[in-house]
């Protein structure tokens, strides 16, 4: 059985105190790249690094992200003086992150994806891949979420915070995406 | 509950989202260090401080000539004084048995004396004073400008006058050509 939508819309409130203590080493952060410490950056892009590659693997092939990671990372750093409010890093990368996947896609990059000779005989491998295309055809706002949580480790309330999301509608979005994902899954042998 | 492990990893285990998980962390981010090149410039907010406070003085100090001008004008050329007589009382007819030769002429009422209403946004000009040699040529210069002025009068009445006598049928005859 799943929750319902009031269930999960009640619990969702819990880890405050959790966001609240990384929207403040955000800010000391942020303040201290302005000051003109790049180390300060790397300690930025350590923590939000996994939010962005999530972002990007469920929009971008595979074989593009670690390298749009990167470019994302050194487009914030140059542009980091336009951020207002500096416990806003997180949602404002990560909306760098979704417009850089829009251009990759406006672009029309000519990529081929890796198929499973080229990538050897890993099973555990393709498998994933299998996986995650099927997640990359749910609704748009499932997608992220399933990534975030199933590829990248995170747990609901690190998605709400970082992303900016409400933590109600990151609930939400999880439970559906995954309600779906399930019954994708039930055509597929071995799961 | 299973919702909750889905949810922030507490509670009883999902078998199968435990085996998702299991599967697709082989894409997880591999930690890979952030190289930023040497010579890019350091992001800094800028401080549009100083500028705004030179702004606002230059801005006080416009608004303070302004006023300083504007009292000081008002200072040398004082307002010009509204003459005020009282007007004179409408005067009383009285029915006389007299016959009308022998009444006093009406009395009519004074225009000159009428209380005069200066209009206080209107500019004021001051009266120059001019010597006698000034005055004959100013008086000169405006006698040319009536002679002008007469004569342009007359040139422009008969060119009204020409255009009213002309025969309107040159015009039915010109029409073709008007179309």
């Amino acid at each position: 059985m799943y929750a319902t939508a009031d269930m999960l819309l009640t619990n969702a409130q819990a880890p405050a105190a959790e966001q609240t203590h990384e929207t403040a080493i955000e800010v000391v952060l942020v303040k201290a790249v302005l000051e003109g410490d790049r180390d300060g950056f790397t300690r930025l892009y350590d923590l939000y690094a996994p939010l962005v590659h999530g972002i990007l693997l469920a929009r971008v092939p595979r074989a593009e992200v670690d390298d749009l990671v990167q470019d994302i990372f050194l487009h914030a750093y140059k542009k980091l003086h336009t951020l207002r409010d500096s416990s806003l890093f997180g949602p404002w990368i990560a909306m760098i992150a979704r417009n850089r996947a829009v251009d990759f896609h406006r672009r029309k990059h000519e990529t081929v994806e890796i198929n499973d000779e080229l990538r050897g005989s890993n099973t555990q491998d393709s498998r994933a891949t299998e996986i995650l295309e099927l997640i990359r055809n749910l609704p748009e706002a499932y997608r992220e979420t399933l990534v975030l949580r199933l590829v990248e480790g995170m747990t609901g309330p690190e998605i709400a915070a970082r992303t900016g999301l409400t933590a109600p509608s990151v609930r939400v979005n999880l439970h559906r995406g995954m309600k779906l994902l399930r019954e994708q899954l039930g055509f597929m042998e071995g799961l | 509950m299973k919702d909750d492990y889905l949810w922030d990893k507490t509670g009883e285990p999902d078998p199968q989202i435990q085996q998702l998980e299991e599967i697709l962390g082989t894409l997880r981010y591999q930690p890979k260090p952030l190289e930023i090149p040497e010579d890019l410039p350091v992001s800094r907010r800028k401080n549009y401080f100083p500028w705004l406070a030179i702004a606002a003085a230059l801005l006080i100090a416009i608004l303070a000539g302004g006023i300083w001008l504007s009292t000081r004008s008002r200072n040398e050329a004082p307002e010009r004084q509204a003459e005020v007589t009282p007007q004179a009382p409408a005067p009383v007819e009285e029915k006389s048995p007299l016959p009308a030769e022998s009444k006093t002429p009406e009395r009519k009422p004074d225009s000159r004396k009428e209380v005069i209403a200066v209009n206080r946004h209107r500019p004021k000009v001051a009266t120059p004073v001019l010597s006698k040699h000034e005055r004959e040529e100013a008086l000169m210069a405006k006698e040319q400008v009536m002679v002008a002025l007469r004569l342009t009068t007359e040139k422009l009445s008969l060119v009204h006058k020409k255009t009213q006598n002309t025969n309107p049928a040159n015009q039915i005859r010109n029409q073709h050509r008007v179309g």
